[in-house]
């Protein structure tokens, strides 16, 4: 059946779906075409059908419906979906993508070059873009024109209104490609079109109103009322649903520099880096900088007063008291390793240096018991 | 790269630099016992560690005998002003070596005379 084929319109298409689409086996599509029977059919031409999905799918999502919608009526007039089904499978079955694409990405990228300032304007007058669909660069694709008024005429509500909604439906699309393409202005349509607004009962009025008072009972306990209906009214809309409306850019976190190889400043850039700070610093002009200056240089603690100022130990306490693994390079047996032993235990219940210094001072004693190795052995 | 050596030194400087209003800063020691108050204070910090490990050594049950006699050897070779025993407590501001309280370090003339004055936080003149 014609339901295997997959069409897509040269115009604003991705591969990557077309691709996947076309290897769609049968039985997925038709497993498709039943979720959106059982969906109302006055959901056809519904913005939230098209804008839910992504931009790539939306005119493959689009004409499927339509598509459907022709094949739901099996009792209409068969001729006339003949005559969709012709032009659709007449349209380009476009298989190798990926070069086109490649290509429309090179050009994009020259054309995002040079029209920066171009898109720059083009936002301001987003609103007026939208209303002028009369003046577009880009005609619609005839084919795409064909098929709707092919599925106009198929449906039996007024042929000419939903004909021009089809239509107008494809121009957005369009234009809403086109602006992605140029770098994602902010189509105020697709911000407000998910905001609706909030209706509530004189019941549910007066329930948020005495939710607002918070009364209080003679002990001074509060009441409160009616919390869950306030907090069911407003986790109706979640935060995470709906379109993304790509206002906020991410903040590219480049790899910081930090391991910037810096050469040692010479001493004409200290000098000049002196005679700057001189001229610059101004005499404090109270007492709290004088005070912050004074924090500065060392003089003044900082507040609130940090114990452990200057001592940055970040060493386990594990690493303090178990100081045996340090002791590798002493004989196993005899006064020296009791000696060890005993300044082990010593360090290890110092809790006034640090692990570097502890590691010092065993480090210092082998040295000397090396040095005094001969004398030792005449012992 | 130079720009950001320029930076750093600049901030560097400009934390160790003083302000341009001129401080009372103290250049000079009061007297020259003083000044070698100050050094013997020096060489008793760097050799802290070497004399406390040899002492280690020396006041030791455990060790022959012939290891701690070299020990004090050694440890009577090191420079004579390292050792923390010759330090003195002096007057901070009059070098005054006898009269000086520990926690103020000031000898007990300064000491009356700053507590007279007022200028001797939470001090006062006793009565009872």
């Amino acid at each position: 059946m014609a339901c295997s084929r997959h069409f897509t319109s040269s115009v604003g298409q991705r591969a990557r779906v077309a691709k996947a689409e076309a290897k769609e086996p049968a039985a997925a599509f038709c497993r498709s075409l039943q979720e959106r029977n059982c969906r109302s059919k006055q959901k056809l031409f519904s913005t939230s059908s098209v804008l839910s999905k992504d931009k790539d799918k939306s005119a493959a999502s689009k004409d499927s419906p339509p598509e459907g919608a022709a094949k739901r009526q099996e009792d209409g007039a068969e001729t006339s979906k003949q005559q969709l089904l012709d032009i659709i499978g007449n349209m380009k079955v476009e298989v190798s993508y990926r070069k086109k694409l490649q290509q429309l990405k090179a050009s994009e990228n020259k054309k995002q070059a040079m029209n920066k300032l171009e898109g720059l304007d083009n936002e301001g007058s987003v609103p007026q873009g939208i209303t002028e669909d009369t003046q577009r660069d880009k005609p619609l694709n005839p084919e795409l024109v064909k098929a709707a008024s092919a599925v106009a005429s198929s449906l039996p509500h007024n042929k000419k209104q939903t004909e021009s909604e089809l239509l107008a439906q494809l121009r957005r699309h369009e234009e809403t490609t086109d602006k992605q393409k140029k770098g994602g202005t902010i189509n105020i349509r697709n911000v407000i079109s998910e905001m609706t607004v909030k209706r509530q009962s004189p019941a549910q009025w007066g329930a948020r109103i005495s939710g607002r008072i918070s009364l209080q009972d003679e002990d001074g306990q509060r009441i409160r009322p009616d919390r869950s209906s306030a907090q069911s009214m407003d986790s109706r809309r979640s935060l995470k649903v709906g379109k993304r409306l790509n206002i906020f850019t991410k903040a590219s976190t480049e790899p910081e520099h930090a391991l910037k190889t810096v050469s040692s400043p010479t001493i004409w850039d200290l000098e000049f880096a002196k005679e700057v700070a001189a001229v610059t610093a101004q005499p404090p002009r109270n007492g709290f900088e004088e005070m912050i200056q004074w924090t500065k240089e060392g003089i003044l603690w900082e507040f609130p007063i940090d114990n452990e100022f200057g001592m940055e130990d970040d060493a386990e306490f594990h690493e303090h008291i178990f100081l045996e693994k340090h002791l590798e390079g002493f004989p196993k047996e005899g006064p020296i390793r009791h000696f060890m032993e005993l300044v082990i235990c010593g360090l290890s219940k110092n809790p006034y240096l640090s692990v570097k210094q502890k590691v010092e001072h065993i480090e210092w004693f082998q040295k000397y018991f090396e040095e005094k190795k001969e004398l030792l052995q005449e012992i | 790269m130079a720009a950001a050596a320029l930076c750093w030194a600049l901030r560097a400087a400009r934390q160790v630099l003083p302000s341009s209003c001129p401080r009372q800063v103290r250049s000079y020691y009061v007297d020259w016992r003083m000044l070698r108050d100050v050094k013997r204070r020096k060489m008793a910090y760097e050799y802290a560690d070497e004399r406390l490990r040899i002492n280690a050594i020396r006041k030791n049950s455990i060790l022959p005998k012939e290891l701690q006699e070299v020990a004090d050897k050694e440890i009577a070779a090191l420079p004579r002003d390292s050792c923390p025993v010759r330090i003195r407590n002096r007057c901070v501001l009059t070098s005054r070596p006898r009269g000086v309280k520990r926690r103020w370090r000031l000898s007990r003339i300064v000491f009356r005379h700053f507590a007279d004055h007022a200028q001797m936080s939470g001090v006062q003149r006793a009565m009872w």
